[in-house]
């Protein structure tokens, strides 16, 4: 099945999981060579659909969220509420490395599908959980999704947000993702484990753990009682030449003027405003400082005036140095983006390129993406697999349980 | 090891990593190394050490006199300052990376090729080391030689703060290292790839990442969208929303709610009730569902002013029970006594007086818990005792002090 360079070559993992954060960790495990079969019910993974459905959702031709978050996989359609495909699905447990799941607690206990029920079937499997909110508590039952687990509950929302401005707006799935590579290295962390000991474990990630731990400077802060101010809005910075300013074709320049002195002669030449130099309101840092609102008007005004490209020019002749704002439509042609490996090739027609997951390794490529799987195009190849016979899966299709 | 813990249980246990990297994406891999068993020797320059050391001066910082970054970011490593421009330094480094499993650096390429710290000069003084490299903008093309910082690397130039904004208003906001948090997990990740190789093969290998990278990783649904020409929708703001009763509202202690009521065919009713405006029952510009809809900026003026006039609290205690679905947006004051995370693991006690409460790693283990922490230490607070295991002399360690190589 898989290349035998891989560092998971051999590994079979089975992805019950929905959505992306849970099978976003199965496409990392598959590219570095596991095989991962993702079981479906028969409706399929909603991710399949959420393009479509989410309204906060990029749309397109091609279903790229699901080419994204399947890459690599086989699918299996079973209907674990039927007892017949859920004693299929131990067959396949038995011959199993890592289940990866994300039912909220009641769900899966009704599945029987908990760690302590799923390791009399395989002690040597890997079990891991990933949940909105943790395996205890109030809230364990409670659905978490990546905007109210990762970035609301969290405080990361209320705290990205500008003085007196709405709470900030995370990217679609930004969280999901992040988490994957969490429930990643906890998997990778209980292969050691069971290297070491022969034994399976459970091993687990929470979205509000992963949502607190990337604002971890300030939630630690906040344990000491210390907490950031809400960043003042661009027409009143604390300083000017530390601002944004949004150029005529509605980007955004991210001006760091950190040798102010030296450079506000360059700065006054760039905008085509000679005359500040000399205009005593703003002769010096501090009175530049007092000022702040009065001069980002003037720059604001000044940058509203030419694009982008001509600023990103102008400053660059005069040694001013500025960040990006990239923009989506900004990375598919970012040379460096190639460069670092996020952007590569696939073997998908419809879709030639994708993103790699941001793990390098200098002994092995990572797997080229294929294309996700159609609902239940590998039942019967998967289940023969696992040992069923022709009969078997032949009664399971007729009874419904695996389709 | 200096501390007396019981690590026989845990994952990483016996495995030893040098640390010779700064700030944080890279030395919170370290981190979360250590939570889990590994001895973490972390090599930093004499005098003022790894300048993480004083980012809670920085002004982007929240204020505090207690060193609450280095807490999170240092706890238990061991320090050796070395100074890696001194050509007696060297010999020290290359005895510790003999001895080592893993090494993580996050030089940019050129400092990293002036020290001889390339996986190339590596190898052969250890070939079954796992090297890890962290970069800003990855190892080859225009940028590479960049230095990336979170704010740059991991959101501006991924596109998330082009994207995470409203219609109409300025980029989206990005927290101190939020993206270096999430960019250490991806690198641990890398580094048990690497181990697993090794136990495989016999071979040590080259592992990293790039800040770049992971921001487009975070980003990847809008990025994939990208790729293949999809625009991303712009985001309303909360007062010209495309539905009123999926709208965030601010309170009148500043906070915000969330309201979430996807079924407004059954519960405008209840709704207006509980909000007291039963006039907005009658209103026959809000009668249907699709008169809601088509007048959401009508009805989101109505709105603003009824959820300004209450508190956060109110609100919350009205709602419960009565089936309207709201979400919360946390505030950190709160979320530090949050039960729920108290049950996620999510923070853990310290033994160090000035910083009782950390942020625990997010991973969790059925057959381990990580590491509780000390303080974490000062610089070069474990020079001579890690050069003592190496196996230098005493009368080694006094040169190397001497000469300035050793802190």
């Amino acid at each position: 099945m898989t290349e035998p360079g891989l560092p998971l070559a051999g590994l079979r993992v089975l992805d019950i999981s929905s959505f992306i954060a849970a099978p976003a960790a199965a496409v990392v495990l598959g590219d570095w060579g596991a095989d991962v079969i993702k079981v479906e019910g028969p409706d399929g993974d909603p991710n399949r659909r959420i393009m479509h459905d989410s309204s906060n959702y990029p749309k397109g031709e091609v279903n790229y969220p699901w080419h994204m978050d399947s890459r690599n996989k086989r699918s299996l359609v079973l209907d674990l509420k039927m007892p017949e495909a859920r004693a299929a699905l131990d067959r396949l447990i038995a011959v199993s490395d890592v289940l990866i799941c994300n039912f909220p607690p009641p769900v899966r206990d009704k599945l029987g599908l908990g760690y302590d029920e799923v390791k009399r079937v395989n002690p040597r499997l890997i079990y891991a959980s990933l949940t909105g909110y943790g395996e205890t508590g109030p809230d364990r039952d409670r659905p978490g999704f990546d905007v109210t687990a990762y970035f609301a509950r969290s405080g990361l929302l209320d705290a990205q947000r500008y003085e007196g401005g709405p709470p900030g707006v995370p990217v679609p799935a930004q969280g999901d993702r992040a988490t994957a590579m969490t429930l990643v290295s906890a998997i990778l962390m209980a292969l050691i484990h069971r290297t070491k000991t022969g034994e399976g474990s459970w091993v687990g990630t929470s979205l509000l753990g992963n949502g607190l731990w990337s604002c971890g400077v300030i939630a630690q802060a906040a344990l000491v009682g210390a907490y950031l101010p809400h960043r003042p809005p661009p027409d009143r910075p604390r300083s000017a030449l530390g601002n944004i300013y949004r150029t005529s074709d509605d980007r955004w320049l991210q001006l760091t003027i950190v040798r102010e002195a030296k450079m506000w002669p360059s700065v006054c030449e760039t905008i085509g405003r000679p005359e500040l130099l000399d205009d005593p309101r703003f002769a010096t840092v501090e009175e530049r400082r007092k000022r702040s609102g009065e001069l980002a008007a003037i720059l604001s005004e000044a940058f509203a005036g030419r694009d982008y490209e001509h600023w990103r020019q102008a400053m660059a002749a005069h040694g001013i140095t500025f960040g990006v704002i990239s923009r989506p439509q900004d990375i598919p042609d970012d040379e460096q983006a190639v460069a670092c490996g996020a952007i590569v090739g696939t073997a998908i027609a419809e879709l030639p390129r994708t993103l790699a997951n941001p793990i390098k390794l200098g002994f092995a490529e990572a797997r080229i993406a294929k294309s996700a799987p159609a609902l239940g195009q590998h039942s019967d190849e998967v289940l023969a697999e696992a040992g069923l016979s022709g009969e078997e899966i032949a009664r399971l299709r007729t009874s419904g349980a695996i389709r | 090891m200096s501390e007396a813990l019981p690590l026989a249980g845990l994952p990483l246990s016996g495995l030893v990593v040098l640390d010779i990297s700064s700030f944080i994406a890279a030395p919170a891999a370290a981190v979360a190394l250590a939570d889990f068993g590994a001895d973490v020797i972390k090599i930093e320059p004499p005098g003022d050490g790894d300048p993480h050391r004083n980012s809670y001066r920085n002004a982007s910082y929240p204020q505090s006199d207690t060193n609450f970054p280095w807490q999170l970011d240092g706890r238990l490593k061991r320090s050796i300052a070395l100074d890696l421009k001194n050509a007696d330094a060297r010999v020290v480094l290359e005895r510790l990376i003999g001895r080592a499993d893993v090494m993580i650096v996050n030089f940019p390429p050129p400092a990293r090729e002036r020290l001889r710290l390339c996986w190339e000069d590596i190898e052969p003084i250890n070939p079954r080391l796992v090297y890890c490299s962290l970069t800003g903008y990855g190892e080859t093309g225009p940028d590479r030689d960049r230095p990336g910082f979170d704010v740059s690397a991991y959101f501006g130039r991924s596109g998330i703060l082009d994207a995470a904004r409203y219609e109409g208003g300025p980029p989206g906001l990005s927290l101190p290292a939020q993206g270096d948090r999430a960019t250490a997990m991806t690198l641990v990740a890398a580094i048990l790839l690497g181990l697993r190789q090794r136990d495989r093969t016999g071979k040590g290998c080259w592992v990293g990442t790039s800040l770049y990278a992971n921001g487009v990783w975070a980003n990847g649904t809008s990025a994939a969208g990208a790729l293949i020409g999809a625009k991303l929708p712009p985001r309303q703001a909360p007062d010209r929303p495309r539905n009123a009763l999926t709208n965030l509202y601010r309170t009148q202690d500043d906070r915000w709610l969330q309201l979430l009521m996807v079924r407004d065919d059954r519960l405008w009713e209840k709704f207006c009730a509980v909000i007291t405006r039963p006039d907005l029952l009658a209103d026959p510009r809000f009668t249907a569902r699709a008169d809601r809809r088509a007048r959401a900026l009508e009805l989101v003026q109505e709105l603003m002013p009824v959820f300004a006039a209450k508190t956060y609290a109110e609100w919350e205690r009205l709602f419960a029970g009565t089936g309207i679905p709201f979400g919360v947006v946390g505030r950190l004051a709160d979320v530090v006594d949050d039960e729920q995370a108290e049950h996620a693991g999510i923070f853990a006690e310290t033994s160090n007086p000035d910083v009782p409460r950390t942020v625990n790693n997010p991973i969790r283990l059925g057959f381990a818990k990580p590491r509780p922490s000390g303080p974490p230490p000062a610089v070069g607070e474990h020079s001579e005792e890690i050069l003592r295991e190496a196996g230098f002399g005493a009368a080694e360690i006094a040169a190397l002090k001497k000469s300035g190589a050793l802190g």
